[in-house]
Order: C-alpha cells, then sequence, then structure tokens
C-alpha cells in the first residue's frame, strides 16, 4: 500500500475530516497519521510576541517570499456565563492558555493562536470600549446579503500545519486533555461553553481533496495545485495589509488588532461548468489578465503579487464595468491606505455542514477598514451605471453567499484573557 | 455529489442501469438537435421551441413570483463580447425559471439578486443557487438555470430576491429597494415534464423571425414586453433597427421633465433598446449618447439603466433640450450582458455606433 493512503482516503484528506468531525477518536486517529515530531513551546511566554497576531515572522514563506498560512484552521467560539468574568476565571484563561503554548512552538507546524472578545462580550460591562478601539457589531455590508449577526462572546483561532496540533489545542482548552506533547495542560475555567466550531484549511493540494461537498460539481474541477476551492492563489503578499498596519495604535488596547470573520458560502457549479477561464480570471483578477494570458495555473507564476496594481486594474475599474466585466481583486485594490492594503487576509476553505465553505477571516485595525474594503469590493458603485448586475460578471459575488458574520477584538497578550472594556 | 453516488449505486445492477441511462440519453438528443447551421448576427428561429409547466406563484411584499420549468437545454453566457455556450449537465434534470414582477405597476423585473435553494425532506438538493438574468423568445426575461433535482418528488423552494439593483422611477421609484424571501412547493415528477410540449422547426429554424411570447397562465401574467413604440410616453423621436445594433430595435424618446425619482431639470431622454418582433427589453448594456445640434456638440451622457413602469426598462439621461432635427449618436461599451436562449445568441453582441436623426 502506498504509505500515504490508507483504504482509499489520503492522509491530508483524512486529517482535514478529523478536524472537521473532532473529538478524542478523531484527535488519536490524526495523530496515528500524521505523527509530528515537535519541540516543545518557550517555558518563558515573556519570548512570545507582544500582539497575539503577530504570526508573519513564524510562518514558513514560498520562493517568492510570500507569507504561507498554517494548513489546518479552527476558530472555536465561546460564551463566557460569569457577568463580569471574575479574577479567578481570568486567571485560569491565562494559565490554560500558556499551557498550551508551552506545548507547541510558535510556528507554521506548532502553535499559532489569537483569542478575541465580540462586542457581545464588552457589553456585559457597565462601561463602554475605549475610542481607540472600533468594534460595532457585525451587519449586512452590502444591500443584498442578510448575514446573521455572530452572538458568541469569545473566538480562538488555532491554527498549525499539523491537524492533530489544532484538535488537540481545542481539546487541551476543553479540559479533554491532560498533556499534549508531553507537557500537562490545563483546561478553561467551566464558565467558559464552547457554541461553534468552524473548521477548514488552505494550501495546494487540500481543496481538490475535499471537494466532494454540496457546491462543488461532480466533474472534481478543483485543480491539485490550488490552495482555496476557486482554484487560485491568494495571500500575495502585496495584497496583504502588515502586522503593523493592522495593529491598534494607541489606548488600553495598542498592539491588538481587529478580526473579522465571515461564513460564506460557496455554490462553483456555474463557475467550473458553465464559465470558462477567461470569465474565471477576468472576474477573480481582472479583465487585462484574462486578456493578456497572465495568470498560469493557479497563479504560482504571479509572484508576490496578484499584478493587479502593476496592470493599473483598479484605476480602470469603472471602463472595465462599463465594458461588461470587473475583477474582484481589481475592485478590492481600490482599498488602499498611503498606498498600503487595509486589511490581514487569514481566511481558510472549510467543508463544514457538508458545503463548501469559506471562513474569510481577515485583521485589521478598524472593523471600519473591513467594511470600507468590503465596499468596495462589492462593486455596487460600478454597478449603478455600467453593464456588471450587483452579482453578475462583478468579480466572484455570483458564487457567495454570506451566511454569517462576527467581529472581535484581538487584544496585545497582556490583555487576551477576559479582559474589562478599558484594562489598566 | 448526487449523481456519483447514484451511479455509483446503480453499478450493482448493471441491466437496470444502462437501460435507465439510454432513455435518458435518447430523450436529451432527441430533444437538443443540432444548432441551425450559419446562424444570422441576428435573432433567428432556433431548432426548437419548448413549453414550460408552470409551478406555482407566489408573493412577497411588492413582488410577485412565478416558478417554472422545461427541459434542461443549452444557453448562452455573456461577458464583454464574448459569448460562450453553456451545455447541458448529466446531472442537469430542468431548466428552473423564475419570472418576478411588481404587483403594482405589473412591471417585469429583468434584473437582481435571484437565488433559489431547493430542499427536500429537509435535505439541501440546491444551495443558493444564483440564477442568471435571461432571454428566452417564448417566456421573455427571466432569471433561470438548469439544475440537478433528486428525482420525483416534492421540493421546497426558497427564493431570495433582491433589492433591484436597476434605478427605479416613476411608480417604482421607491420600490424593490428591498430584500424579500418567498417559498414555493415544487411537485417534480419526471413524467410530467416529459410531457412538456416540444416542436422541432424544420422548416423555419434559422430565418430572422422569432417565436412569440407564450403567454404564462393564459394571459393571467405579465409577458414583461415593452411597451410598442408609438405607445411610448412622450415624444417619440426615431429609431434604429441595423446590421450596427446587431438587431435590436432601438427607439427614442423625450419626457418634457423626468420621472419621479430622477434628479436633474430639463428633458428626459429614453432609450429604449428592445428585441425585435417580441418587444422584450435588453438589460445591461453600457450605453452613451451624444446630442449633436446645427454641429455643437450640447449634451454627452452616459445613460443610466432604469426601471419605470410607462417606459419600461430603458436607458435614461437628464439633458437641457432636445429638438427636432438634433443628432443623437449612441455608443455601445458593452452589449446586453443577458444569458441567452437558442435564437438569441448571435443577436446583440457585435453592436456598433449609430446615429440618429431626432
Amino acid at each position: 500500500m502506498n504509505p500515504s493512503r490508507n483504504g482509499g482516503v489520503s492522509r491530508r484528506a483524512f486529517v482535514k475530516s478529523a478536524v472537521a468531525i473532532g473529538g478524542t477518536a478523531a484527535l488519536a486517529a490524526c495523530t496515528s497519521r500524521e505523527q509530528p515530531a515537535l519541540q516543545t513551546g518557550p517555558d518563558d511566554p515573556a519570548t512570545l510576541p507582544t500582539r497575539q497576531h503577530a504570526w508573519n515572522d513564524s510562518l514558513r514563506t514560498d520562493d517568492h517570499g510570500n507569507d504561507v498560512p498554517p494548513r489546518h484552521h479552527a476558530f472555536v467560539q465561546f460564551d463566557v456565563t460569569e457577568t463580569p468574568p471574575s479574577d479567578a476565571d481570568r486567571s485560569a484563561v491565562e494559565t490554560a492558555l500558556r499551557s498550551v503554548e508551552r506545548a507547541y512552538p510558535h510556528s507554521n507546524e506548532g502553535l499559532l493562536m489569537t483569542v478575541g472578545y465580540s462586542p457581545s462580550y464588552f457589553s456585559r460591562f457597565g462601561s463602554a470600549l475605549p475610542d481607540s478601539v472600533d468594534l460595532p457589531e457585525p451587519q449586512a455590508l452590502a444591500p443584498f446579503e442578510s448575514p446573521e449577526p455572530e452572538t458568541a462572546d469569545m473566538g480562538v483561532h488555532i491554527a498549525s500545519d499539523y491537524g492533530s496540533v489544532v484538535l488537540g489545542v481545542e481539546q487541551a482548552l476543553r479540559g479533554e486533555r491532560e498533556q499534549l506533547n508531553g507537557v500537562s495542560v490545563s483546561a478553561f475555567p467551566e464558565t467558559l461553553t464552547r457554541t461553534e466550531r468552524r473548521t477548514g484549511f488552505i494550501g495546494e493540494g487540500l481543496p481538490a481533496d475535499h471537494q466532494d461537498v454540496e457546491g462543488i460539481p461532480d466533474s472534481d474541477p478543483v485543480p491539485e495545485d490550488a490552495p482555496l476551492y476557486m482554484g487560485f492563489e491568494s495571500g500575495f503578499s502585496k495584497s496583504q495589509a502588515s502586522e503593523d498596519r493592522v495593529t491598534i495604535s494607541d489606548g488600553p488596547f495598542a498592539g491588538g488588532t481587529t478580526q473579522q470573520l465571515s461564513k460564506i458560502r460557496l455554490d462553483l457549479q456555474q463557475w467550473y461548468e458553465q464559465d470558462d477561464r477567461y470569465h474565471r480570471v477576468a472576474t477573480m483578477f481582472c479583465p487585462a489578465h484574462a486578456e493578456a494570458g497572465t495568470v498560469e495555473g493557479a497563479g504560482q507564476n504571479l509572484g508576490d503579487s496578484n499584478q493587479v496594481a502593476e496592470r493599473g486594474c483598479p484605476a480602470h475599474a469603472g471602463a472595465d464595468a462599463e465594458a461588461g466585466v470587473v475583477g474582484h481583486a481589481q475592485k478590492s485594490a481600490r482599498a488602499r491606505r498611503d498606498g498600503e492594503p487595509l486589511i490581514l487576509r487569514r481566511d481558510f476553505d472549510s467543508t463544514d455542514d457538508g458545503q463548501a465553505t469559506v471562513h474569510f477571516l481577515s485583521l485589521q485595525e478598524r472593523i471600519g477598514d473591513f467594511v470600507a474594503t468590503r465596499s468596495l469590493m462589492n462593486g455596487s458603485d460600478l454597478a449603478e451605471d455600467g453593464a456588471v448586475g450587483q452579482r453578475t460578471n462583478n468579480g466572484i459575488l455570483q458564487y457567495m453567499t454570506v451566511e454569517r458574520r462576527g467581529n472581535y477584538l484581538v487584544p496585545p497578550r497582556s490583555h487576551r484573557a477576559l479582559p474589562t472594556p478599558n484594562p489598566a | 455529489m448526487r449523481r456519483r453516488r447514484f451511479l455509483a449505486a446503480a453499478g450493482g445492477s448493471l441491466a437496470l442501469s444502462t437501460a435507465g441511462c439510454q432513455g435518458l440519453l435518447q430523450s436529451e438528443t432527441t430533444r437538443t438537435p443540432p444548432l441551425v447551421e450559419n446562424r444570422p448576427d441576428a435573432v433567428y428561429v432556433p431548432s426548437h421551441i419548448e413549453g414550460m409547466e408552470m409551478v406555482g406563484t407566489e408573493t412577497s411584499g411588492r413582488y410577485r413570483f412565478a416558478l417554472s420549468y422545461s427541459f434542461p437545454h443549452r444557453f448562452w453566457l455573456v461577458t464583454s463580447d464574448r459569448v460562450r455556450k453553456v451545455d447541458i449537465g448529466d446531472e442537469h434534470s430542468v431548466h428552473l425559471m423564475l419570472s418576478a414582477w411588481d404587483t403594482e405597476t405589473e412591471t417585469v423585473i429583468p434584473t437582481s439578486s435571484a437565488a433559489v435553494t431547493v430542499t427536500r425532506d429537509g435535505d439541501t438538493v440546491l444551495s443558493d443557487r444564483r440564477l442568471w438574468s435571461m432571454l428566452s423568445q417564448n417566456m421573455g426575461v427571466h432569471f433561470g438555470d438548469n439544475v440537478a433535482l433528486d428525482g420525483d418528488g416534492t421540493y421546497e423552494v426558497r427564493v431570495n430576491f433582491g433589492p433591484v439593483e436597476t434605478r427605479r422611477a416613476g411608480a417604482l421609484a421607491d420600490a424593490l429597494d428591498d430584500q424579500v424571501e418567498a417559498t414555493l412547493s415544487l411537485a417534480f415528477s419526471q413524467a410530467t415534464l416529459d410531457g412538456v410540449s416540444y416542436e422541432r422547426l424544420p422548416d423555419r429554424q434559422g430565418q430572422r423571425d422569432a417565436e412569440a411570447p407564450m403567454g404564462m397562465l393564459g394571459e393571467r401574467l405579465p409577458t414583461g414586453q415593452v411597451p410598442p413604440m408609438a405607445q411610448l410616453p412622450g415624444t417619440v423621436r426615431g429609431d434604429v433597427r441595423e446590421t450596427a445594433t446587431g438587431d435590436a430595435h432601438v427607439v427614442v424618446t423625450t419626457l418634457s421633465a423626468p420621472p419621479a425619482g430622477i434628479d436633474g431639470d430639463g428633458t428626459y431622454l429614453a432609450v429604449s433598446a428592445r428585441t425585435p418582433y417580441n418587444r422584450y427589453p435588453l438589460p445591461f448594456m453600457s450605453l452613451s449618447a451624444t446630442l449633436t445640434r446645427r454641429g455643437e456638440t450640447i449634451a454627452s451622457s452616459d445613460l443610466t439603466a432604469t426601471l419605470e413602469p410607462d417606459l419600461g426598462y430603458h436607458y435614461g439621461a437628464v439633458v437641457d433640450s432636445v429638438e427636432s432635427g438634433d443628432t443623437l449618436d449612441l455608443t455601445v461599451a458593452a452589449p446586453p450582458q443577458i444569458a441567452r436562449h437558442e435564437g438569441y445568441e448571435t443577436a446583440f453582441v457585435g453592436m456598433d455606433a449609430v446615429s440618429l436623426t431626432l
């Protein structure tokens, strides 16, 4: 038998489904398949970045200098049932987080993690968040969408190249593990109850291995070299905001960031079976890319940039819309401050509920930066006069349905455990 | 994913499954005749004409919906000036069609976000499929796609519709700006589908003509036709239908003031681009206009797609004035980006500038 295959299920396919399913049995099976040989993490938490979202220095980079995100992800939501949270619980949360950080190195192979808190969490306190934090309730951001707002209090984003690390950390925080990687771990207090979990993956081969879901046609159209279901690269470093850009600069949460998570359903039957490659490249990137054949395969040839700015695509979005089609990256690239993107994407694809899904997770200094970016991505301005519809030939909106959206404040590490709105 | 499971399950019973597939292939082949040879760059009579089975109607707010289906069939999608044929997938069981109109003015809505989710016994069969805006000779403007159902049975079809992105004016000025949901029950049987009318048109196919609108549910549902040229409001100033319009019939009228909901003072210039023969509107175009009087340009403007009950779907702009003898130059930056049923895919694609003396 091919060592990477077992019973017809490839190793990476199996690991993803184990992350999606969760639970102790899934972890045991997953660990035995992956057999990660990892060092433990640092004993001294002071060696870890003060920003929770400072992952980039711990990621692998590809040949073009793009940061490569961890392959497996979980976003686990909790409700905090005690109001206000006690110092004892605060201490227990911090102890649990430090314990899992001691189990694995701070890297793509080990553990990368953030803990964030929603507006509903902060609403229990008598005082408001300071003006330096922009954290509104999640909203519909287009006239044609109607997402359910997330209501959980707390969201823990757990990422690793190893699915067993993601699963193990989730279980440890929930009190189902006493040890991880040989290190003793402790759990969140019982006043934190898990409400939902989102799981997923990003990286070459993983979407192709998980295309037997609703929303992807039967013809197995997702290319083997694609990191995401839609078949193209993303996360080009020139399209990503830097961690500095997305960091809150002043106030008690300086060093933190805001996090936005949208659960987006994909229906790619039309994308793969009715649209042609010209249309896919034009609507994902820019019509100029489709005309010139700029994108080869999934776009690995593009280097560290989607080439949208280089080809002047943002400036001629209006003219392209008038001519009948406008690209997703082209529209999004109009959202810049001092020439730099406003949001840092850390999204991943998912088979949650058996449907092709994107968990679009982004970091930005202010939620308003995401709202501005999303507004330009909608291209409603382009649909007013031009030949494009609010969805048709208007980027990739034709294939997406935003089902849920949540906003979180990711405090600096020093305030990551059940913070008050104005921590000292 | 269902189709694959079905094939895997059917594999155990080879004789039966082969017989079933043959039946399927036969009916699909006979209902998908070869494309007409030497199609003109104009509206033409298709190789065949299909009827439809009406599922039902439902109202939500001011929107009213009619759901119907026919045989899966090929259609064409348009990106800029590129037209691509979409073939029937193996798994497709019906061509699902949704018509939508405003209950108060009976104005048919040609463009919007129109999504359907189909479930049976709580299982999702189709999730949030965005139906294409489409143009069909006998069905008019509608939203549609070929979809895969899961055999005979009763399905729940949830429609998520709106808002209408097109500028609205007149009696629609403050309407159709909301998003609504409606649920219809679809009792599907292959036998019913097989009973839908189907007619080859060997003697007429390829001729420059069109099948007539079928008039859904008798004449009780609006067909989506725009008014005949002579019945357009205002002063009808001229029309053109030629090679340069891709066989579209383009009619120009002016109103002494813009309809309610459109800002500006002056004359309202309305350009109604419609299909010949059936007078269906041609949405999703980029049109701009230059008005010249005695050799001098007096107005130059992009025209904005607008839905107004008396004019129908049209492209309009407010100008200072229009006089008899003015020249109107119309430039097409994008032909109608609406999907086409057979007989419309070669028309309204290669569109050039045209000039009219008003």
